[in-house]
């Protein structure tokens, strides 16, 4: 492995960036930090994108590795060791130049810190401390810092990182132990687990710290999340959603990033798939994933041992409805916020916004769809007044049919990487409420 | 009909609706209009309303103590907004609010709130999407300076979020539509200044050039997209082509 030293700062930005790019996560919410004399920054708790690259993708953090060697061998990845690229490390000041001078020029929320391992786990996360420490301490930085942590580190090290940055994150990187065991020879299951628990037990002291004496130094504010490659090894959407909810549950995290696997280095280990990255697959993910945070619902609802993958033609929540239609039609004068939230359609939002109103006189089909009901999907579901929007067959097989129509459409258009994406992934879920906004941003603009 | 024409800006609106209500006119045979802009008509009385500071502050304070804090900011950012009609708007606001008190938020189905939370939510979009989108580029002075070109009034939104973000720095934000601009000193003072002449600001223009994290921005910018998922469509949803004359990545 050839090191490059001496390449300009420019060089170096590009190839860092270019091999962090395949990580998901650049959302700077979770925490709410206003500015101060002598300081440069503050933090929104709902997170702030600054930009959208030409992959539609939201850009809100510097997003970069701190060096692209890698002394393990992770068949996915770009920076594994028997990869042929350019290698290369900044500085802790470059990073922190980077950042600054980024910042001030408002191109960015903050920094996501990540890295391949240089020598031993515990030598880059230091370097990784040291960049992060003098952000914060030498050019006095109130923005976001996002550090990833290396399995493997020493707990101490990683408390000390916690104490600094408002986000970490170790990935997951794959949902079953036996998957990682195949694709990363290095990595274990339980060495990623490790530092996830260390973490969230840190939060959680932290938390009752916090509560005693409130000016007690803060870890990790914005919590934990993670990340899962899709399609790279053949576990179905079912045990998907299943580890995600796992995690949310039992670790805590805040968020769990689904990534469409994109094939860099051939491996025999690893499949080709024809029609690029699973797109539409990954979408249907993030939308389950939605419907587990915020809308009540349960990976076994969603999907089971018989059905474990999501419908191509229908999005989950629209697919859950049509199969329990004995608890349809509900009426929105009287039914319940969390039967509300049940219904396609309907979002955080509109189901709240219906509540607070009809509290003060009658509502029709005109007032909820300025509410932000997309009637095109609820109209089947719900009565107002105790009339439907437009009569129709109530039974299964039409509703379908409808419904399809409608999203045959959206998904071709996703799996073809032709798409709105974020748009039709919010569409039918009204976010507004959401308190990410960098996830909130992409619902804006279906609205009303 | 009795039209009252007041000024522009929350001051000059409120003095207008507290005319209204002196008037005793009774509400459903007045409008309150923008002087600025409006044309006149047939069968109008027609009544100029200067602004006044001791008028609006009354208006205000009844909006805040019958409906809400949250009322009132709402009523000040529709004020911001681009219609012709927000006058109107907010002084039916007033009305149907110093009748039903501080439900009135909640009240959606009712035209004269949902005018107003309409043009509220217009206003904090825009400002939101320059909190997000504005850009600053280091004059060779030291002063970081950015420009925008909202539909809307926004700046004033806009600037009070840098002003927390940078305590200490000299920036300049400047509406290139409005010619107004938000100066802030590194001694934490912010102060908006109007009627900015046309030279002035094609002057700092031609002072941007020379800022070398520009070029290192878009390295970064063009790097982190991922060639296999390109989707300009997306890409041109998020980020409205209207906005990136003013972002130094699509420069
Ligand atoms: S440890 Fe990380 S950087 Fe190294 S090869 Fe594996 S995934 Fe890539």
């Amino acid at each position: 492995m050839i090191i490059q030293e001496n390449l300009d700062l420019k060089r170096k930005l590009e190839i860092l960036t270019d091999a962090a790019k395949y990580d998901v996560a650049c959302t700077s919410s979770g925490v709410s930090r206003g500015g101060k004399r002598g300081y440069v920054g503050n933090t929104e708790a709902a997170g702030i994108c600054h930009s959208f690259s030409a992959d539609g993708r939201c850009i809100s953090l510097l997003k970069i590795l701190y060096t692209n060697q890698c002394i393990y061998d992770c068949k996915y990845c770009v920076n594994r060791v028997s990869n042929d690229v350019v290698r290369t490390a900044f500085t802790p000041e470059e990073v922190c130049t980077l950042t600054m001078e980024f910042y001030r020029r408002n191109y960015i929320e903050g920094l996501f810190l990540s890295s391949g391992i240089l020598y031993s786990a515990d030598h880059t996360m230091e370097q990784i401390y040291r960049a992060i420490r003098d952000l914060r301490t030498v050019h006095r930085f109130r923005g976001y810092i996002h550090v990833k942590a290396i399995p493997g580190t020493d707990p101490a090290l990683i408390e000390k990182i916690g104490y600094l940055a408002d986000r970490m994150s170790v990935n997951l990187e794959l949902p079953t132990a036996e998957s990682l065991k195949r694709l990363c020879p290095g990595k274990s299951r339980e060495k990623i687990l490790l530092p996830m628990r260390g973490i969230q037990c840190g939060i959680a002291a932290n938390r009752n710290e916090l509560a005693v004496y409130r000016n007690a130094p803060r870890f990790v504010p914005a919590g934990q999340s993670t990340q899962m490659i899709v399609g790279a090894t053949p576990e179905n959407d079912f045990q998907m959603i299943r580890t995600a909810e796992a995690l949310y549950r039992n670790f805590d995290l805040k968020r769990v990033f689904y990534s469409a696997y994109i094939p860099t280095v051939p491996d025999k280990e690893l499949p080709a798939p024809a029609g690029g990255p699973p797109l539409l697959r990954e979408h249907r993910l993030y939308q389950a994933d939605w419907l587990l945070r915020f809308y009540g619902f349960e990976a076994d609802e969603l999907l089971s041992a018989e059905r474990p993958n999501f419908n191509v033609l229908l999005d989950p929540k629209c697919d859950w409805a049509v199969r329990h239609l004995e608890r349809f039609p509900v009426e929105a004068m009287t039914a319940e916020y969390d039967t509300l939230l049940r219904v396609p359609g309907l979002g955080v939002r509109s189901a709240r916004r219906i509540v607070a109103a009809r509290r003060h006189g009658k509502l029709d089909f005109a007032d909820l769809k300025r509410f932000g009901v997309v009637l095109k999907r609820a109209a089947y579901f719900l009565t107002c007044g105790g009339r439907t929007y437009f009569p129709f067959r109530f039974e299964e097989n039409f509703i379908t049919d409808c419904l399809i129509g409608d999203e045959r459409r959206n998904a071709w258009e996703i799996s073809h990487g032709t798409a709105f994406r974020q748009l039709s992934l919010f569409d039918d879920m009204k976010l507004e409420a959401e308190p990410d906004r960098t996830d909130a941003k992409k619902a804006l603009f279906g609205e009303l | 009909m009795t039209v009252f024409l007041c000024e522009n800006g929350f001051d000059g609106i409120l003095s207008g609706v507290y005319d209204v209500y002196a008037s005793r006119l009774g509400i459903d045979n007045c409008r309150l209009e923008l002087a600025d802009g409006y044309e006149p008509e047939l069968f109008c009385d027609v009544r100029e309303v200067p602004r006044e500071r001791e008028k609006a502050k009354k208006v205000a304070e009844t909006v805040r103590r019958r409906m809400s804090e949250e009322a009132c900011l709402r009523l000040y950012r529709a004020s911001l907004h681009k219609s012709p009609a927000r006058a109107d708007a907010i002084l039916r606001f007033i009305a149907l609010g110093l009748g039903c008190g501080s439900r009135i938020l909640r009240m959606l189905q009712e035209k004269a709130v949902y005018e107003i939370f309409r043009m509220d939510r217009a206003v904090a979009n825009e400002a939101h999407s320059l909190v997000e989108f504005a850009r600053f580029e280091r004059l060779r002075s030291g002063l970081y300076y950015g420009m925008i070109g909202p539909e809307n009034d926004v700046i004033e939104l806009v600037a009070g979020h840098f002003a927390d973000r940078f305590p200490d720095t000299d920036w300049l934000l400047c509406d290139e539509v409005r010619r107004k601009a938000a100066l802030h000193s590194h001694g934490g003072a912010l102060v908006i200044h109007a009627g900015i002449e046309k030279e002035r600001i094609e002057a700092l223009r031609a002072e941007k050039a020379g800022d070398p994290y520009t070029d290192l921005w878009k390295t970064f910018f063009r790097t982190i997209a991922i060639e296999e998922r390109r989707n300009p469509k997306c890409q041109q949803n998020m980020l409205p082509l209207r906005y990136r004359k003013y972002i130094t990545e699509f420069q």
